[in-house]
């Protein structure tokens, strides 16, 4: 999840794509097709996408990689996989989609997500608390980083 | 190799001793964790960073194990081995 967040939203920004809810000046590097121009197969592959995110429109990343219709497929069925709810719940993991996005600095990202995630169902209380916690660990990673700390948990210990 | 000395636990401040003997609780662990011993040797900053931090990291609205995961990712994004 946090992988394929942070893989599109390296796309998305550096294609400078438009965002997706927010206001945005910016113009997209490269040409994004519509969904109108699209394939029969590559159709129904966006139909798939836009249900998925309740959207009017396909997300203009996923148009971007439409240019290779099969690349499309295999990693938009790995993104769907990532996202649906299995042992995380899949409000849970656009939360973590959102903090893995602020702490990338990825307009992008932060707009798609956060407008994900209040889709189902994150509150206001909820999304300060997300925040306080993006908050509180890039200060800590930034001090650890700084002092060069060696860690003291072993993350593959059992509690 | 880290670039200041990190204090043991009974070097701190008397007062902050409660804090850490809770800290161990919090995580656990018979041990406090260096992040902990750092900040401390700074109380001024130490102190409300660590209330702050207890109070957000405690289940509200988001579970305590979500928000350990918010933590993790933030982590995992700002490649921190710590």
């Amino acid at each position: 999840m946090a992988g394929t967040t942070h893989a599109l939203n390296a796309v998305a920004d550096g294609l400078r794509l438009p965002l997706e809810f927010g206001s945005s000046s910016r113009n997209p590097l490269v040409a994004v097709q519509t969904s109108d121009e699209a394939s029969p197969e590559l159709k129904a592959l966006f139909d798939e996408i836009q249900t998925f995110y309740a959207m009017d429109r396909v997300p203009a990343v996923f148009r971007w990689m439409a240019r290779d219709p099969i690349f499309l497929q295999g990693y938009w069925g790995a993104v769907r996989a990532a996202f649906s709810d299995a042992s995380l719940d899949r409000l849970t993991k656009e939360v973590l989609a959102l903090a893995a996005s602020m702490t990338a600095k990825s307009d992008y990202g932060v707009d798609l997500h956060l407008r994900e995630a209040r889709r189902l169902g994150l509150t206001d209380q909820g999304l300060t608390e997300a925040v306080e916690v993006v908050q509180l660990f890039n200060t800590v990673t930034k001090i650890a980083d700084a002092l060069q700390l060696q860690p003291d948990f072993n993350p593959r210990s059992e509690p | 190799m880290e670039i200041v000395r990190i204090p043991e636990a009974r070097e701190l401040a008397p007062e902050d001793q409660p804090f850490l003997e809770a800290t161990k609780g919090w995580f656990k662990i018979d041990f406090v964790p260096k992040m902990s011993r750092v900040l401390l040797s700074h109380p001024g900053f130490g102190r409300p960073y660590g209330r702050a931090s207890r109070r957000a990291m405690s289940d509200g609205s988001l579970t305590r194990a979500q928000k350990e995961m918010v933590a993790a990712v933030v982590s995992a994004i700002n490649v921190c081995e710590y």
